[in-house]
């Protein structure tokens, strides 16, 4: 048996490998994404450090450019066609949702990335110039205090590169069709992340102690992402969705294994949308990285995350869904009772919009088990909206600041209507955008979220998360009271005039919300274009 | 069908790795921990082999066990060995919640599992590894034909993996603001003070070499101090620094007595 049959014989008689086929054009976008991250990793050895943040930059966008211009190309014919290509081994299936997907996260990715590049808020950038100096040391506090900036002390451009691989596993990750490439695109997807939270350049301890909190829960929640893959391919012998939805329909095969592998994948899988009770890495990772990175990981995790989600509930486990439903109930219950009422609690602006997009996953797995058309639209339309209102609001949070960095405690926040009027209007729309006041794009998501879990016969669920929301409106306006109706502090802090690239990104995202609330109908027509294929 | 070697040779190696998993989990030592790991691995690895996979039971010993763990070995070892467990609590009675969700939940899964296997026969390798040219030939047509893509893919993880490393690691020495050898020398001879530092008041009250030196006079000395070394020596010089600004002439190495005060209220304010 260990090698009796070993020799020039064996190697004789195996067949020619067959390659499998792949539609480039259908895959561009990714191949694009992925290509330009080795690019960029180029650029950091070979490009002299004066130069390496404008290449990068250029870069950066000149790849999410030709990406969505690929993505658009394949999108004229998948209209015309409506032809799902499941490629390269039916590993990727570039169907509808990963279409519209791909597209919302290049367009979050775009405005994530004028956040990370800027250097006006923060002199040098948001990014620590040197993360390997210890901190609390002499070189580290004149990396973070120096006034002036120096070539040496402009932020560290690495992030540029481990903000496309993280992109690119992102794109993979929703488009995955079977359980093993979905396993190597979290990774590639969380990795460069955990690194990127422990960039930042002021509170560094803050951004080191999130980074490695990051990393442990992730790696754990990964292995239970992994024990489930082991299950379900014992029970349908296959990893590919697809055969896993074959097995489960009418066999005798035992269903504990389909359920126990759910159930550990599951886990794996709300850990990285921060749903309910796997959040708890959630307000101190959001509050301890880099603002910047704070908005990319809440916009387009998000999406991400719950891309797979959607795909593997529909296309997997569609025919089971009377069995585990109950149980994603009580997930979904969970996370909104969890996001609204320790979101009441908190004093910090950036841990109440980590407690806020817990809620909000809560209200996304409303519409993610619904598994209709109307809810799998519905859901894609709520990230879409959900990704734009967040990213801008951590980017106007990177404008208010005193000598320490950012003032993120509330109390600091008091009469900012006073000292800057159009920061505080802008930021007041984003919160009622959260909270789901007519007019923005909050409140057409929670409307076609919570319609099609009604069609689907969830009232129940939709009553707590009709209430839910309530509660969670309640802290928002909280802050908009505090912003207007309240004296400013003598000692308060004093918002930075925005530079062209943080004044993009917020303009992007608040035109976005806006849009989404008054003329919604495109983008719900183009999220209903198609349904999953396999 | 299970053969009696195989249930001999499990029998024998499941209790072993299972042994080193606990063990791994339980010792106090970092470096006795990864061994634990190695040997379950160990044991793993030869399951493999008997379970008719003896490429992934030798790539299990050879890179698992060979290469990876003892490149951590190394690390531990040179990083520091010492191990700083914490027996503060900071949520009460957390260990045990997490102790007893754990134990439920490996009940659950075993009792689960076990319960879904029982009606399970059980398909070997052997069909599979005696067509296509064998086991390994099997594996490497997966990996080049079906498994391509991710296959690939984990090229993006070794990459960032080095890029985090150099980031989190590599410190680039700056050129500007280090003096050549030359420089160096035409300080020391054309400057104020040809001699040596005076060395840091080690022994004289305590044995850190952040201790500074003291004049005769008592006051500390400047120069003794270190400018790496964040120390209260180098506090206490900022507090002398501070009391003596704008106290009259600088502490005289020669004086038997310190700088005389200006005025009793500052001579208050000392004490």
């Amino acid at each position: 048996m260990l090698g009796g049959e070993a020799g020039v014989g064996v190697v004789a008689q195996v067949p020619h490998l067959q390659a499998p086929t792949v539609d480039y054009g259908a895959i561009a976008p990714v191949l694009i994404v992925l290509g330009a991250a080795c690019l960029s990793v180029l650029v950091e050895a070979f490009v002299a450090r004066s130069a390496r943040w404008s290449s990068q930059v250029a870069l950066t966008l000149l790849t999410l450019g030709a990406a969505g211009a690929a993505l658009g190309v394949h999108l004229y014919s998948f209209a015309a066609d409506g032809r799902n290509v499941v490629t390269l081994a039916g590993t990727i299936s570039v169907d509808g949702p990963a279409l519209f997907l791909w597209g919302t996260l290049l367009a979050l990715g775009l405005a994530a990335v004028l956040l990370i590049a800027d250097r006006s808020v923060e002199p040098g950038g948001a990014f620590s110039a040197d993360a390997a100096v210890r901190p609390g040391t002499a070189a580290d506090r004149a990396q973070a205090e120096g006034a002036v900036r120096t070539a040496e002390t402009v932020m560290q451009t690495e992030v540029f590169p481990l903000f496309l691989f993280s992109l690119g596993g992102m794109m993979v990750f929703l488009a995955a069709n079977d359980l093993l490439t979905m396993f190597v695109a979290l990774e590639v997807l969380s990795l460069p992340l955990y690194l990127m939270c422990g960039l930042a350049r002021r509170r560094r301890l803050l951004a080191q102690e999130a980074a490695v909190k990051y990393f442990l829960l992730g790696a754990f929640s990964s292995a239970f992402f992994l024990y489930g893959v082991a299950l379900l391919y014992g029970y349908a012998g296959s990893v590919s969705l697809a055969r896993i939805a074959e097995a489960s329909a009418g066999s005798n095969r035992p269903d504990m294994l389909l359920f126990c592998g759910l159930a550990l994948l599951m886990v794996g899988l709300l850990f990285k949308g921060s749903v309910g009770p796997f959040h708890t890495w959630t307000p101190d990772v959001y509050q301890g990285a880099a603002t910047p990175v704070t908005a990319f990981m809440a916009a387009c995790t998000k999406v991400a995350a719950f891309g797979a989600i959607l795909r593997v509930l529909t296309v997997a486990f569609e025919g089971t869904r009377w069995e585990w439903r109950g149980l994603l109930w009580a997930v979904a219950i969970a996370s909104m009772v969890i996001g609204a009422v320790l979101g009441l609690t908190q004093t910090d602006v950036k841990r109440m919009i980590a407690y806020s997009s817990v809620a909000h996953a809560g209200f996304l797995l409303v519409g993610a088990i619904a598994l209709t058309a109307q809810g799998l639209s519905g859901t894609m339309f709520y990230l879409l909206a959900y990704g734009f209102t967040t990213l801008a609001a951590f980017g106007v949070v990177t404008l208010v600041r005193n000598a320490d960095g950012e003032a993120t405690h509330l109390s600091q926040w008091a009469g900012l209507a006073k000292r800057s009027p159009l920061t505080a209007a802008v930021f007041a729309f984003l919160l009622f955008a959260l909270a789901g006041i007519p007019l923005t794009s909050g409140f057409t998501g929670k409307f076609a979220v919570f319609s099609a879990a009604l069609a689907d016969g969830m009232a129940p669920l939709v009553v707590i998360a009709l209430v839910a929301s309530a509660v969670a409106a309640f802290f928002y306006l909280r802050v908009v009271v505090l912003m207007y109706f309240s004296e400013p502090a003598i000692d308060g802090p004093t918002v930075s005039v925005p530079g062209a690239f943080t004044t993009a990104a917020i303009t992007l995202g608040v035109v976005v919300t806006l849009l989404l609330g008054v003329v919604p109908t495109f983008a719900l027509n183009w999220a209903a274009l198609g349904a999953f294929g396999s | 069908m299970i053969g009696l070697g195989e249930t001999i040779a499990f029998w024998i190696l499941g209790p072993l790795a299972l042994a080193g998993a606990l063990g791994m989990v339980f010792a106090r030592n970092a470096v006795h921990s990864a061994l634990w790991l190695a040997q379950t691995m160990l044991c793993l690895g030869a399951l493999y082999m008997v379970q008719q996979a003896p490429f992934l039971g030798f790539v299990q010993i050879i890179v698992y066990t060979g290469a990876i763990m003892m490149l951590f070995l190394f690390v531990l070892m040179l990083v520091g060995k010492e191990s700083v467990d914490s027996v503060v609590e900071v949520l009460r009675g957390q260990r045990v919640a997490a102790a007893l969700a754990g134990i439920g939940l490996a009940v659950l899964l075993v009792s689960t599992l076990g319960r879904a296997f029982a009606g399970v026969t059980a398909v070997g390798l052997a069909k599979v590894n005696s067509t296509g040219g064998g086991n390994v030939a099997n594996l490497g047509r997966s990996l080049y034909t079906d498994y391509l893509f991710p296959f690939e893919l984990t090229s993006a993880l070794l990459m960032t993996a080095a890029v985090g490393a150099m980031v989190l690691a590599f410190t680039e020495r700056s050129k500007q603001g280090r003096l050549t050898q030359r420089e160096r020398v035409e300080a020391r001879i054309r400057g104020q003070r040809p001699s040596p530092l005076p060395g840091p008041g080690v022994f004289a009250t305590m044995n850190s070499v952040a201790t500074p030196a003291l004049l005769p006079d008592g006051s500390v000395a400047p120069e003794s101090l270190s400018e790496l070394l964040e120390s209260t020596g180098r506090d206490r010089l900022d507090a002398e620094v501070r009391s003596v600004v704008s106290a009259g002439a600088d502490p005289d190495a020669h004086a038997l007595r310190g700088p005389a005060r200006s005025t009793p209220a500052d001579q208050e304010g000392q004490e």
